[in-house]
């Protein structure tokens, strides 16, 4: 019996002694913080991706707390509502910011690209890029290790087993970038997410002359510039043998998608399937009359 | 001949498999067209100094070097200039290559094309640097770099010994042997002459003890010659004897310090095939436009084998053809040996000066089996020559840690491969720590460059520079 | 030319896997293990049998459902620790008790942690440990039932090392005891097989000599201060060195790469840790034999010393 008071008093006693030099140490070394950048944190979602260009959630509130306004600060996982309850609490002004997603600008699917070499590395887009050029003839295409689905936090990109590429999942994508910082070959775009999800793109980046992309890859950019002709608003241009489709000055017409010799330009989330010849005819029609009005002239 | 020595960390000992050791050396036939790779040297490429549609001569120079670690690149035929336009090297990489046509073999003047064996060195310092420069000269070792840069090291700097690599520790690799057996005068003579451009240091010529006729024939030669302060060093068979570290510590007994160069030990490495370039180059003002290539490998009949004296831009499908085509059990080419060599992707790529080897492996020789966990045997840090712990790098690595990295040595890797040869979980370390060491060399350059503008903008801050606090800026920088 | 692989280097593999370094310590293990079966018979085979078995059955159910990852069976090391396991216990153990010690030394002991590579503590060790502490009776019973070759003179009853810790150490003969000792467990029936196993590994360089050299070194050094301040109350190094579980422990299991140091110089202190540990337990603790308490213990300090201890850098001080 004894020897069970004994172990209690000393163990009461020992807890005793312990909590009253933890409390002075904790006193001692207790840190001033702003209580604001508590209250930042608490509203941010904590996934400490770093997509805001910060090391974590606490840094992001330590930077905004600290910031004057809230200009470059941005969280792109919790979007305009996040960064409209960070400016309530700081009393910042709020620029919202339209959503983005991320958007892979390769479409060369296995079937699409000859394969020529087998990898037999370790399974990193990085080492791969660092060793040559890929298993096909394109030396800018997705290599296909998966580093971009390591790199999200979110689970919104998988490997699409059929065609070798990542798909992104737009329900899940907080655009925060990490996949595209992943990327060797930089073939992934944080691109706005467009009206209901609706983005008209160029879904690759081989820079190769015509002929080498095409041999390379079936579904290849191969700079022909007819979307660029067949803009009517002035978004698309093309630069190193390869389109881009401004995001700010496309009125999703999906006009150069139709005219895409080689289906390198995609659209998504449209309500209807695109209808080639409808829009073609559509074009012409608008080139005939423009000629007309010319003759006219 | 003293006993044989070797280096004092890790290491390994794969089958040597020189199985083209008995293939004497035979000379290529021109193909139609050759491509010349811009970027045949370490540093910068060169620059064309040609035209489409010139006639050139072999023997021509037809780039100039693009900086001061660059090299000059020569025609290796005479022909016309086809086109200069940017081909696939091994790797599918676009560099640029000069096509020429090929018609007939007409030499530039000046170049003494005879057997004569030259063995008066001349003595002006700067004429043979000039020749070794103008004639390409690149170590032929592996990283080819430019030879007139390291035979002429920054003042201050003494070069006590030329260490020759005559190691050829990669298994299945003949061609230096070959050159050791069939040219040991001119290689003996090239020395020579590397000594003598190093102000008369001695030289010591590593050879591994599996080649035993090429060290009797370079110690023949070197008897033969009487050239003073050169002899014949017989090495341990142990792959990666030929590194320029692993040679210096097994020769000199001194390791060159963490991201410093040889000469900082008094060393100088040069390999065997180099110092047959520069005896070419100096004697015979021949420029580096052939060097020697061995066939081989385990899909391979041994009557199929050859060693290949080359010309640069060969297409390396045409030299295939040449030799019989490629086996049908091939499924990796690689140029290069097994253990540091580079797989080809791209069998249209031309040949380039540091070309040593098409060595055709078996799927079952060269598959890599699926990586499992790491059961912490340490096999890859008692392997690794540079005493780092590849299993730990691997671990830092894929925890993003860079700093640890540093702390680890990442940065010494030489990527010899021995920590992956030796895996037996075959978890593919050196794919990742190659990696880890591009991160730790970054953060490190990066600090440096900091550190130059810090004190670059102290300098310009105050008028009268204090060099003691800069240096401790520099200190506090770099800790 | 159809598709050609492509990889960084190097491009061949030295003829090593964790399959054939685990099948190495299968083969080194079975000199001993045949002499068990000998002189222990049948109950010996059902002991060895029981642990094997259910320790890959074990790790295969464990990674198949709870894991749900590819089987590691393949790789042996299961049998290794079913071999281990068996070898420390004595041969009358029931078989639902050898299975107990398998479910802890897979289960507890190396699954938990992930598996192969992963662990912590020695699997078999631990397993053993847990029987020693769970089942003090069956676990320390060395009767002998007789094998298929009569052993000499069939000690029963106790151990030479379990008569020493009484004073009850009749006679001890050296030369008898490294050829062959009767009454214990399959791991300390003979030295002569132990060793031959162990320099099977060490010529075919699967483990280094290290760890258990300096085990042994520390184990002679300390029991030969000790027995010679006072001869009557301790034992002298041979004595120290042939018996209990000293040659498996040291040779087999302190030397298991998961849950030893990395580097030479770790190994070194890791050894000296044992052998200082099981000298003070044979000497002064309860138990008669602490191998497996010194290798479970300093199990615990090895992530320090893989911190505190690296390999000689080239170029680096």
């Amino acid at each position: 019996m004894t020897t069970i008071i004994w172990t209690i008093v000393t163990l009461a006693a020992l807890g005793l002694v312990l909590s009253v030099v933890l409390f002075f140490v904790a006193k001692k070394f207790k840190v001033e913080e702003d209580p604001r950048i508590d209250e930042v944190e608490k509203v941010m979602p904590g996934a400490n991706c770093g997509g805001c260009g910060f090391a974590g959630c606490r840094a992001f509130a330590d930077s905004a707390v600290k910031a004057s306004s809230l200009d470059g600060i941005f969280c792109p996982v919790g979007g305009n509502d996040v960064m409209k309850k960070v400016a309530g609490i700081l009393g910042y002004e709020l620029k919202e910011k339209a959503p983005e997603v991320a958007v892979l600008r390769c479409n060369g699917t296995c079937s699409a690209r000859p394969r020529v070499n087998d990898y037999d590395g370790a399974a990193s887009c990085r080492v791969k890029a660092a060793l040559y050029s890929g298993d096909t003839l394109c030396a800018f295409g997705c290599l296909g290790c998966g580093d971009c689905v390591a790199a999200c936090q979110f689970g919104a990109i998988s490997m699409d087993p059929e065609t070798g590429l990542p798909v992104v999942d737009e329900a899940k994508c907080t655009a925060c970038g990490a996949c595209a910082k992943a990327c060797p070959r930089k073939l992934i775009e944080i691109r706005p997410k467009g009206p209901r999800s609706m983005r008209v793109y160029v879904a690759c980046s081989n820079r190769d002359k015509g002929p080498a992309a095409k041999k390379a890859c079936a579904n290849a950019c191969i700079g022909c510039g007819i979307c660029a002709k067949t803009c009517t608003h002035g978004a698309v241009t093309v630069e190193n043998n390869i389109a881009y489709i401004d995001p700010t000055k496309c009125k999703l017409c999906r006009e150069c998608e139709a005219m895409c010799p080689t289906g390198a330009i995609h659209g998504l989330n449209f309500p209807k399937p695109l209808d080639k010849a409808a829009v073609k005819a559509r074009i012409a029609e608008r080139a005939k009359k423009a000629k007309e009005a010319a003759n006219e002239q | 001949m003293s006993s044989k020595i070797t280096f004092s960390i890790g290491g390994v000992h794969p089958d040597d498999a020189k199985l083209a050791r008995a293939c004497a050396t035979e000379v290529l036939p021109l193909p139609e067209v050759v491509y010349v790779s811009m970027a045949q040297h370490l540093g910068a490429p060169a620059k064309p100094v040609v035209s489409v549609g010139d006639y050139v001569k072999a023997g021509q120079v037809i780039a100039e070097p693009g900086g001061f670690i660059s090299a000059f690149v020569h025609s290796p035929v005479s022909g016309t200039v086809k086109s200069i336009a940017p081909r696939k090297d091994l790797a599918g990489n676009s560099v640029t290559h000069v096509e020429i046509a090929v018609e007939g073999d007409e030499w530039a003047e000046g170049i003494d094309l005879s057997d004569t064996l030259v063995t008066e060195i001349p003595e002006d310092r700067q004429f043979i640097l000039d020749r070794v420069k103008n004639n390409g000269v690149v170590g032929l070792g592996g990283a080819t770099f430019p030879a007139h840069v390291k035979l002429n090291p920054a003042p201050g700097s003494k070069a006590e010994c030329l260490i020759l690599n005559g190691a050829e520790c990669e298994p299945y690799l003949t061609s230096d042997y070959r050159i050791m057996v069939e040219r040991p005068k001119e290689i003996v003579i090239g020395a020579a002459i590397m000594q003598k451009v190093l102000g008369g240091c001695r030289c010591v010529i590593g050879i591994e003890e599996n080649k035993p006729e090429a060290i009797k024939s370079m110690s023949e030669a070197v008897a033969s010659l009487g050239y003073p302060d050169i002899r014949v060093q017989v090495l341990k068979k142990r792959y990666p004897q030929g590194g320029e570290k692993q040679l210096i510590d097994a020769v000199m007994h001194r390791q060159v310090g963490s991201g410093a160069l040889p000469i900082s030990v008094g060393a100088v490495v040069q390999n065997v095939a180099t110092s047959l370039a520069v005896y070419e180059a100096v004697q015979k003002n021949k420029p580096l436009v052939t060097n020697t290539l061995t066939i081989t490998g385990d899909c391979l009949p041994v009557e199929k084998m050859h060693n290949y004296l080359f010309r640069i831009g060969m297409p390396l499908s045409y030299i295939a053809e040449v030799a019989g085509g490629v086996p049908q059990d091939a499924a990796k080419i690689i140029s290069g040996g097994p253990m540091m060599g580079r797989a080809i992707s791209n069998l249209d790529a031309c040949t380039v000066k540091g070309s040593s080897s098409l060595l055709y492996l078996s799927e079952s020789r060269t598959r890599r089996k699926s990586a499992s966990a790491c059961i912490r045997c340490g096999r890859c840090s008692d392997a690794c020559p540079m005493g780092l712990e590849p299993f730990l790098l691997n671990r830092l690595y894929k925890a993003g840690d860079v700093e640890g990295l540093e702390q680890a040595s990442a940065q010494d890797c030489i990527e010899c491969g021995c920590c992956l040869y030796s895996c037996p979980a075959y978890i593919p370390l050196l794919d990742y720590v190659r990696q880890a060491k591009g991160m730790a060399l970054g953060a490190i350059r990066a600090r440096a460059a900091a550190a130059k503008a810090a004190a670059e903008a102290a300098k310009a801050a105050a008028p009268t520079p204090a060099p003691a606090e800069a240096a401790k800026n520099n200190e506090k920088i770099s800790k | 030319m159809g598709t050609m692989i492509v990889s960084p280097n190097p491009h061949i593999h030295a003829p090593v896997s964790t399959k054939s370094l685990m099948r190495d310590v299968v083969i080194a293990l079975l000199p001993a293990v045949i002499v068990s079966i000998l002189f222990y018979g049948w109950s010996e085979l059902l002991v060895l049998g029981v642990s094997v078995a259910s320790c890959v059955l074990l790790e295969w159910a464990i990674t198949k459902w709870l894991l749900k990852k590819p089987s590691t069976i393949g790789d042996l090391s299961a049998v290794v620790t079913g071999l281990l396991l068996a070898m420390n216990l004595p041969c009358t153990t029931p078989w639902w008790i050898v299975f107990i010690g398998a479910v802890v030394a897979i289960g507890v002991a190396k699954m938990t942690f992930g598996g192969i590579g992963q662990n912590v503590f020695n699997p078999a060790i631990t397993g053993r440990v847990f029987l020693l502490i769970s089942f003090p009776q069956q676990m320390t019973d060395w009767t002998v039932p007789g094998g298929f070759i009569k052993g000499v003179d069939a000690v029963s009853g106790s151990t030479l090392l379990g008569q020493a810790k009484l004073g009850q150490l009749i006679d001890f003969n050296a030369l008898d005891t490294f050829f062959l000792n009767i009454g214990g467990s399959a791991g300390e029936i003979s030295a002569l097989a132990l060793l031959l196993g162990f320099g099977y590994l060490l010529v075919r360089r699967v483990v280094k000599i290290w760890v258990p050299l300096s085990i042994f070194a520390t184990v002679a050094v300390i029991s030969g201060i000790f027995h010679a301040i006072d001869p009557v109350a301790f034992t002298g190094p041979l004595f120290n060195l042939l018996t209990g579980g000293m040659i498996l422990g040291a040779c087999f299991m302190a030397t298991d790469y998961v849950t030893s140091p990395m580097s030479t110089w770790g190994g070194v202190i890791y050894g000296i840790g044992i052998g200082l540990i099981v000298m003070m337990i044979r000497y002064f603790g309860a138990y008669p034999e602490g191998m497996s308490f010194a290798i479970l213990l300093m199990n615990m300090v090895v992530p320090l010393l893989n911190r505190w201890f690296h390999q000689r850098k080239y170029g680096r001080a």
